[in-house]
């Protein structure tokens, strides 16, 4: 189940964020933990913003889980489709551990998903101080998905944190992963895109790779494209994958690794897309 | 605001976020030119490799994003990470 996480200087206002986000205008319709109650700085210094977390209610109709009893209630729990879930610890009263042998079996598959949530959290402090530290004004959303922690800095100023071509958001990555390595001793995917660059970037990639397609299954053979990032080759090998009678892949050592879209042999089985990255 | 503050800030605190000790980062500005500035970076024994990074690449990183923060000024810096 997909969750947003919000801040803003009332709860009422990360609220109200995180619904358009959402796309829900009914606020009945929400789950809200409160991850940070909001404070008032003295002038202005040292204040602190309210995080919620936000997530659509679960459908009414959705299939019941096991109830494991004990005082375990579906709205608390976070329902990301697991089995055998247990209360998170820490936050809010945790509740002390259970050793009963069936819960260890879950522990660790529970800790792992704690500990995504926490990796998030880090993520985003990390960020939000960044923004904080070059004095712009910046929103930075975070959210899960599959087991990718998403990041999206936003806001009109936060285009100085992007740089020519992307460099400071590769920066900025490369900073991000490296706090996370070092706080949690851990290495969550992360994605980041910094005021909109890399949708805008994902979608002119788009066109482009759209474009030599045609001109492979025109004139056959294969065209080589210019070194990229890991993840504009991603990009390409989406854009061939989406399209019939054309494959992709990459050569190459990075920083200088480069895909290759070729047009499909009559007959090659090899229709598969993109193998590796 | 003087000359360079947003570089400080910016690299101070990056730094600081990577260090194990962050009290014992120091970050001191050093004019090159009327729009240059160099940030000396100094930290506890044993977290510079940390700053540094595998191969230079956190260094690295650092740098550009010191960079994006003087282009707020209009400045050059350059990030030298004294051991």
């Amino acid at each position: 189940m997909q969750w947003v996480e919000v801040r803003g200087k009332t709860i009422d206002v990360a609220v109200e964020a995180a619904m358009r986000e959402l796309g829900i205008d009914d606020r009945d319709r929400l789950e809200i933990e409160v991850i940070q109650q909001p404070e008032r700085g003295f002038l202005g210094l040292g204040g602190k913003d309210a995080i919620v977390r936000v997530k659509p209610k679960p459908a009414r109709k959705r299939r019941r889980r096991r109830r494991k009893g004990k005082g375990e209630h579906a709205a608390t729990q976070r329902g990301r489709g697991r089995e055998n879930r247990k209360p998170r610890r820490e936050r809010n009263g945790a509740r002390p551990a259970r050793s009963e042998p069936k819960e260890k079996e879950a522990a660790t598959v529970e800790e792992r998903e704690v500990t995504i949530e926490e990796q998030t959290r880090v993520v985003e402090e990390f960020l939000r101080g960044l923004v904080d530290a070059f004095g712009l004004e910046g929103e930075v959303k975070t959210r899960l998905e599959d087991d990718v922690i998403v990041v999206d800095v936003i806001g009109p100023q936060t285009e100085a944190m992007v740089g020519p071509r992307g460099s400071v958001i590769e920066a900025i990555h490369e900073l991000t992963k490296t706090v996370l390595q070092r706080r949690t001793q851990t290495a969550p995917r992360v994605r980041l895109d910094i005021a909109g660059y890399a949708e805008r970037r994902r979608q002119a990639l788009t066109i482009y790779a759209n474009q030599l397609i045609d001109q492979v299954l025109e004139e056959g053979g294969e065209i080589m494209l210019e070194p990229m990032s890991a993840a504009d080759r991603k990009v390409i090998h989406d854009a061939v994958a989406a399209r019939e009678g054309v494959r992709s892949y990459s050569e190459g050592e990075a920083p200088q690794r480069y895909v290759v879209i070729a047009k499909v042999e009559e007959d090659s089985e090899d229709s598969a897309a993109a193998e590796e990255e | 605001m003087a000359k360079g503050d947003i570089v400080k800030s910016v690299v101070a605190y990056v730094v600081g976020q990577i260090v194990s000790r962050p009290e014992e980062v120091q970050v001191t500005l050093v004019e090159r030119g009327p729009n240059e500035v160099l940030a000396e970076v100094r930290t506890a024994k044993g977290d510079m490799g940390r700053v540094i990074g595998r191969r230079g690449r956190v260094a690295r990183a650092i740098r550009t994003v010191a960079q994006a923060a003087a282009d707020e000024e209009g400045l050059v810096a350059g990030v030298e990470f004294v051991d």
